[in-house]
């Protein structure tokens, strides 16, 4: 292991450990129900659960509303939380994509067309509005191709299991599997260097 | 066995499904239990949990400026309305207690002043009684006393009671009689007068002659032809039969 590495993990290291003190801070917060809680929570999940609830339903205007309705929740719901059963952001996630999931399906009732008319950008990253300092994730996940990302995709933004994607996208259970497991690797190394380096950047 | 369990439950979507919570009761005890009891179980999770953590970060998008606001806002008009809520519940259960514990003390006081009122209402019935009583007894003692053919008999105790003085009215046409006890000697503390009439052959307890009554005060004789009358020594409180022995003194009308 040469030196620069050994740098890399504890930065690494250091960056996980900030940012569960962070999770930790407003947990507490949540708990006391402080509304300083919603702010943080906004400040530091905003844009990525912005970015879950998007990639579901499809439509700015939807997807704001979906932000506002989950963050609400989350605030309602802020002493079921159990940090031994789920991290912060899983817990987040789940309320986040559940009401994205609800709205599309109350959306959906009230007019198919809108809808049909969106499932074209289905796939389509959209490159604008990225986080600077995941800009060099975003590049690492060019890298991962489109085959892992499409299978990631399904199964964690919209909730497929392996056998459902499997017949959605008509590819093999097995092939299904072994992409995820590759696309799942792949997903840690970018991690790992893009956690480091917008620990550097932070540092800055 | 146990790997093959493992491998089993990995295998299966079950912990991709706890994941993004999608499963249902049953399903999340079952994966919280091999969460807990299988440490590659959970680190799986763990590893899933960063995964998501970062895939969902990789597809942050900037969302639009005024959108925090908005819900800062709404969780702020969330919270007054939660406060106004509790403000309204505790007011309400305020009032609700102050309303039971009024009716409870009304109530109580109801009880209270009903059950006063059936005293009152037995105690006027009973001095009601008692005056007629006493009403009948002065109309009669008044009747006798006035009356021209009532006779008077003077009493004097025996040998035993020398200083017993009493006077007895007797009224054959009234059929009434009563006796007027001037003076009686004194006694020891364990022995007091008692007052018998015989009527018909049947001795009649007429009851304890009471010192502290007065002189002033008339006894009832129960009326009968040929009666006698016999005031006795008995112990304190009185004696069922009277003791013969003992009679100081004896009334014949």
């Amino acid at each position: 292991m040469n030196g620069l590495d050994a740098m890399s993990i504890n930065s690494f290291k250091a960056y996980h450990c900030m940012s569960t003190l962070l999770e930790k801070h407003i947990v507490e917060l949540l708990q006391e129900r402080n509304e300083k809680a919603i702010s943080l929570l906004y400040e530091h999940y905003g844009d990525t659960l912005y970015g879950v609830a998007k990639k579901v339903v499809r439509n700015e205007e939807l997807a704001q509303d979906v932000l506002q309705e989950s963050f609400v929740k989350i605030w309602k719901k802020s002493d079921s939380y159990d940090a031994s059963k789920a991290k912060l952001f899983t817990w987040l996630f789940r309320i986040t994509r559940n009401t994205a999931i609800d709205k599309l399906r109350s959306v959906n009732t009230k007019s198919d067309k809108e809808i049909q008319m969106d499932v074209s950008d289905v796939y389509n990253l959209g490159v604008d509005s990225i986080k600077p300092e995941l800009m060099d994730v975003r590049e690492n996940l060019e890298r991962i191709e489109d085959k892992y990302q499409i299978v990631l995709e399904a199964l964690f933004f919209y909730g497929m299991t392996q056998q459902e994607a499997s017949e959605e996208l008509d590819i093999p259970l097995g092939t299904i599997k072994s992409r995820l497991k590759i696309g799942l690797r792949e997903l840690k190394k970018i991690y790992g260097s893009s956690m480091v380096l917008a620990f550097l950047l932070n540092l800055i | 066995m146990m790997k093959d369990k493992i491998k089993i439950f990995l295998d299966s979507d079950l912990l991709e499904k706890y994941l993004l919570g999608t499963t249902n009761t049953q399903e999340s005890l079952q994966v919280e239990r091999y969460i807990a009891i299988y440490p590659e179980v959970l680190e799986t999770y763990n590893e899933l949990q960063d995964n998501l953590e970062t895939f969902a970060k990789i597809h942050a998008t900037k969302a639009p400026d005024g959108l925090k606001n908005k819900i800062l806002a709404r969780i702020k008009s969330e919270n007054a309305g939660r406060r106004q809520f509790f403000r309204y519940a505790i007011a309400a259960s305020f009032i609700a207690i102050m309303f039971a514990s009024a009716s409870y003390f009304f109530w109580n006081q109801n009880q209270n002043l009903q059950q006063e009122n059936i005293i009152v209402n037995n105690k006027i019935e009973s001095l009601k009684a008692d005056m007629r009583e006493q009403l009948e007894d002065v109309r009669n003692q008044f009747i006798v006393l006035n009356n021209p053919q009532t006779k008077r008999y003077n009493i004097k105790g025996n040998n035993n009671a020398k200083e017993l003085k009493a006077i007895a009215y007797i009224n054959p046409v009234k059929k009434l009689s009563y006796i007027n006890v001037k003076n009686l000697p004194n006694l020891p503390e364990d022995q007091s007068f008692q007052m018998w009439a015989e009527v018909n052959g049947e001795m009649i307890n007429l009851g304890i002659i009471d010192k502290a009554v007065g002189t002033e005060k008339l006894l009832a004789l129960p009326y009968a032809d040929k009666a006698v009358s016999y005031i006795t020594i008995e112990p304190k409180g009185g004696n069922n039969t009277p003791t013969v022995e003992n009679i100081v003194a004896k009334i014949d009308y």
